[in-house]
């Protein structure tokens, strides 16, 4: 009887460990951020889009088939709400160009499209992604009118998580003129090239 | 007093007892239920949360290409381990402690793993409070507990470890951990009240089911005591039934025995039952029974019906019991004499509502009373007769003696006309009041069947052929008389000189019965009884008879005198011309020769007699006659033993008259010295009935001594001396007193011929010649 006990309990107390173990697994999923690309440090000539030299201007890079990136798009919006006319923000799509406009209207398109003020338009075959070392969904830039960037990372504290980050809070600092030591944020998101991440607080 | 206080405390320690069952049990239901919803629910969340994922985040991207989320893996596989143990307990070992807590811990990690998919959305984390609400159904706060436990250690964790995983700040301190754990033990103590107060109703539920169930136990007790009662009362009333039914059968039977049935009439409804021997009684069906008295009473005979009428009306008037004696004609026209009796039953009112009694067969009673009044009757008629016949038997020695000497004196004086002329009337006359008088002795001792009969094998045709003149002279002129003869009538043995004196009585009587003249007829026949037949307590064998009928068309007799007709001294005739003597000497003759007689008649039509006589295959025996009035005569010697003085007298005179030898002696032991001194005695004529010794052990010595002596023995009244039921014994000659000289003389003749050797005693030689 007592062995039966002990063994139901060690049974469970396994079992316990187990789904620990797995949510360590999920927990570490969730925290691993995604790969950055070489972002250059002044905004790059010839590009799609042009630099505000009124202001800072906000890019975002999304993968509009990444569900991860929900999170960041709402982040995105509080962020937009905080720095609204101060900024001149984009959200840049990949969009493949063998893949019709379908491919991009999603639910996140039109999330980031009913942001006001925020211009969303389609990054064919991530040309301007490759050229700003836009790697993972969710990558935020944010130069100022000289073309010099003062941001780049992630506006979310984990994948697909929205709430409370330090990448947001650095950007609506940036914004309103004050200045940060923290300067780039680990990204979570699904990659836009398939590359890996830097790891959060270091900048290159 | 004690004695319920104690039945009081252990009801009630009863009724805790099991309300702590109930309630346990009822709470263990709870559980399982509660662990088969968390079965379902965590199978069905497991699959929600592949479902969630494969909608939120089906695939993760990497430019162009993806492939599945990890998300959907972390669902399938996190969410089936999550989900596993909890509902494999569930389905393992429902209601089990550790089950409920696996689901507890199970369900706050699932609530972790939806959190965590939907990218921590507010929302989700209502599946937490849901969750806790879910695991209330338990009615188990520890439940609650070991959740509540998960959610704050979850917190704890990732406060420690990701804060802004969870609280969205880089760091927090370790007490804010508090402030979500705080939340969900906000609804946990609402909880632990609610679950508090649903286990007193429960309590109080499982009291209330407890009381109701020991008044539904002390309700069944009962009612199987009274089940029991109501056994034990069928048990006893179906005993009580099959008694009943015993003795019901036992009623029948007796009733069927003693023939005595039962019957109710309802005068009310006017419907008569009966009992089965009832119904036997009157031939009756089953079907009939029920129907109305005026159905009943069609079976009594009509004679009986207004006699039996009359009694119950009376008793129906007077509501006395009765008792009514009637016949009952049956279906087959066969008669029965019941006996019924019955009583009345009146209401509060003194109205007659009901007559009941009993109904018994007394027919064989019937018969055998009748028997024995036949019996009483022949009895009362043989003491009679008998009483007749002592007298008859007293009177008839002594008195025939005296006849033998009046008689023979008178005869003998009238073989002298010459001589006494002058009173030759007067000595025809007493010789006529002698033979009235030995007529008269001997019906006495006829009817009495006392009389010495000497039967012979005879025809009746020729017995009343020789009477033709007779019978025609004796009823005269006015009368016809008519013979109707069955040629090959068979023989009879009986006494000749009695059959005629039957004859002759009966055409006396018929001759008397037509006063104005008739016809008078007598018919022979054959006849064989083929069944026995009973009259005047006789009874008619048997057999092979002759037939003698003597019919008149005369007057007829009444039944009252048909019913004393063969009484003696009975008779309706006139004073001084009947003695009554005439059909009670017929009748006894009858019976003294074994036959029967029967009487048939009607008034103002006629009479008809019929003797039944045996019939014999012997051959007739020629009766021998001799008409002559001379004496017969011989010489032979002869010894007269007579104790009577002037009967001795006569009888030595006649025979010595007749040229006999003759001696004579007083008594028997004198005869039988003579006989000694004198051997050559043809015959001795010798008195029957005399002091010391009798004339038949006078016979039985001379037969012994000298048997070549014949002897004639002579008597009035011989008291079956010489007799046995009245018939002579055979080889014995006998001559009935009184006799006149020539009886004594023929008599005497007879028996020395008979004796084949006559003893030349006489001087002269002669034999057999008259005188």
């Amino acid at each position: 009887m007592i062995n039966t006990s002990f063994l139901r309990i060690s049974f469970c107390a396994l079992w316990l460990l187990t789904v620990g173990a797995g949510i360590a697994v999920m927990l570490n999923y969730q925290n691993t951020c995604g790969s950055v690309g070489t972002t250059p440090e002044h905004w790059p000539s010839k590009t799609q889009i042009a630099l505000d030299h009124n202001r800072d201007t906000l890019l975002m890079f999304a993968h509009p088939q990444c569900p991860c990136t929900q999170a960041s798009m709402e982040e995105f919006n509080r962020l937009m709400a905080q720095c609204r006319g101060r900024v001149t923000a984009y959200v840049l799509f990949l969009k493949p160009s063998q893949f019709s406009n379908d491919w991009t209207r999603t639910d996140l398109w039109r999330s980031a499209a009913a942001i006001p003020d925020v211009t969303v338009q389609d990054d064919i075959d991530g040309a301007l992604a490759r050229k700003f070392g836009a790697e993972t969904s969710g990558y935020i830039l944010l130069y100022d009118p000289r073309g010099q960037i003062l941001f780049k990372g992630g506006i979310t504290d984990s994948r697909g998580h929205a709430g409370d980050n330090a990448g947001e809070s650095v950007v609506v600092s940036l914004v309103n003129g004050q200045n940060t030591s923290l300067k780039q944020t680990p990204v979570y998101g699904c990659s836009l090239l398939s590359k890996t991440c830097p790891q959060p607080g270091t900048v290159k | 007093m004690n004695s319920s206080a104690s039945k009081v405390f252990a009801a009630a320690d009863t009724v805790s007892r099991r309300t702590a069952e109930l309630f346990k049990e009822q709470q263990q239901n709870i559980i399982r239920h509660t662990d088969r919803l968390f079965f379902w629910l965590m199978i069905c969340q497991w699959f929600f949360a592949i479902g969630l994922t494969l909608w939120l985040s089906p695939r993760t991207w990497a430019g162009v290409n993806s492939q599945i989320h990890p998300h959907v893996w972390l669902a399938i596989v996190l969410g089936g381990l999550i989900t596993s143990v909890p509902v494999l307990l569930a389905l393992t070992h429902p209601g089990k402690t550790l089950t409920r807590h696996a689901i507890a811990i199970g369900q706050m990690l699932m609530s972790a793993l939806l959190i965590h998919l939907t990218g921590g959305r507010i929302e989700t984390h209502f599946h937490v409070f849901g969750s806790l609400a879910i695991l209330a159904f338990y009615r188990d706060w520890r439940v609650l507990i070991s959740a509540s436990v998960v959610v704050y250690v979850d917190h704890l964790l990732r406060g420690v470890f990701w804060p802004q995983s969870v609280y969205g700040v880089l760091y927090a301190s370790i007490w804010r951990s508090l402030e979500h754990a705080g939340w969900v033990m906000f609804e946990v103590t609402f909880l632990i009240i609610s679950i508090r107060t649903s286990l007193n109703e429960m309590h109080l539920v499982a009291e209330r089911q407890a009381k109701l169930e020991a008044l539904n136990e002390s309700i069944e007790r009962t009612v199987a005591e009274r089940t029991m009662e109501l056994t034990q009362e069928n048990m006893e009333r179906r005993q009580t039934e099959d008694k009943l039914l015993k003795n019901q059968a036992q009623l029948a039977q007796a009733q069927q025995i003693a023939h005595l049935g039962s019957w109710e009439w309802d005068l009310v409804k006017n419907k008569v039952t009966w009992s089965e021997e009832t119904q036997r009684l009157y031939g009756r069906t089953p079907e009939e029974n029920g129907v109305p008295m005026e159905n009943c009473l069609e079976r009594i005979h009509p004679d009986d019906l207004p006699q039996v009428n009359k009694i119950m009306a009376e008793s129906l008037r007077t509501h006395q019991p009765f008792t009514c004696v009637h016949r009952a004609i049956l279906p087959d026209r066969t008669e029965r004499v019941l006996q019924g009796r019955g009583e009345i039953l009146v209401n509060d009112k003194g109205e007659a509502i009901k007559m009941y009694g009993i109904v018994q067969d007394i027919t064989e009673a019937k018969r055998a009373e009748e028997a024995l009044h036949r019996s009483e009757e022949q009895l009362r008629q043989s003491q009679k007769m008998e009483a007749v016949g002592r007298l008859a038997g007293g009177v008839a020695h002594d008195f025939n003696n005296l006849l033998t000497v009046i008689e023979g004196y008178c005869a003998m004086a009238l073989l002298k006309k010459e001589e006494v002329l002058p009173i030759l009337k007067n000595i025809e006359e007493i010789q006529k009041a002698s033979e009235r008088g030995a007529s008269l002795t001997s019906q006495l001792l006829a009817f009495s069947r006392k009389q010495v009969l000497q039967p012979r094998v005879l025809q009746l045709n020729e017995v009343v052929h020789g009477m033709d003149k007779m019978l025609r002279r004796l009823i005269g002129e006015d009368i016809t008389l008519s013979t109707i003869f069955e040629p090959s009538l068979g023989r009879v043995k009986t006494d000749p000189n009695q059959i005629e004196q039957v004859i002759m009585n009966l055409a006396i009587n018929a001759r008397d019965a037509m006063p104005r003249g008739g016809k008078l007829t007598i018919t022979t026949s054959n006849v064989t009884v083929d069944q026995k037949s009973h009259f005047r307590n006789r009874t008619l064998e048997v057999g092979e008879y002759v037939m003698l009928a003597i019919s008149d068309n005369g007057m007829g007799m009444t039944d009252e005198v048909k019913s004393h007709l063969f009484e003696p001294f009975f008779t309706t005739k006139d004073l001084g011309k009947g003695t009554g003597l005439g059909l009670a000497t017929c009748y006894g003759i009858i019976c003294q020769s074994n036959g029967d007689i029967r009487v048939y008649s009607e008034l103002n039509f006629g009479t008809t007699f019929r003797i039944y006589l045996p019939r014999t295959d012997a051959t007739s025996e020629s009766i021998t006659t001799l008409d002559s009035e001379d004496l017969p005569t011989g010489t032979e010697s002869i010894l007269v033993v007579e104790d009577d003085p002037a009967v001795q007298e006569l009888a030595v005179i006649i025979l010595r008259d007749c040229g006999y030898q003759v001696e004579k002696s007083n008594n028997a032991f004198e005869a039988l010295e003579l006989m000694k001194t004198n051997p050559e005695f043809d015959l001795v004529v010798t008195d029957v009935i005399m002091p010391q010794m009798s004339g038949k052990d006078l016979y039985e010595k001379i037969k012994k001594q000298t048997p070549h002596i014949e002897v004639l023995l002579m008597s009035g009244y011989t008291n079956d001396a010489l007799a046995h039921h009245g018939v002579l014994d055979e080889g014995l000659h006998f001559l009935e007193k009184p006799f006149s000289p020539a009886k004594l003389a023929r008599k005497v003749r007879e028996v020395i011929d008979a004796a084949g050797t006559p003893r030349a005693f006489s001087p002269n030689g002669a034999n057999g010649k008259s005188r």
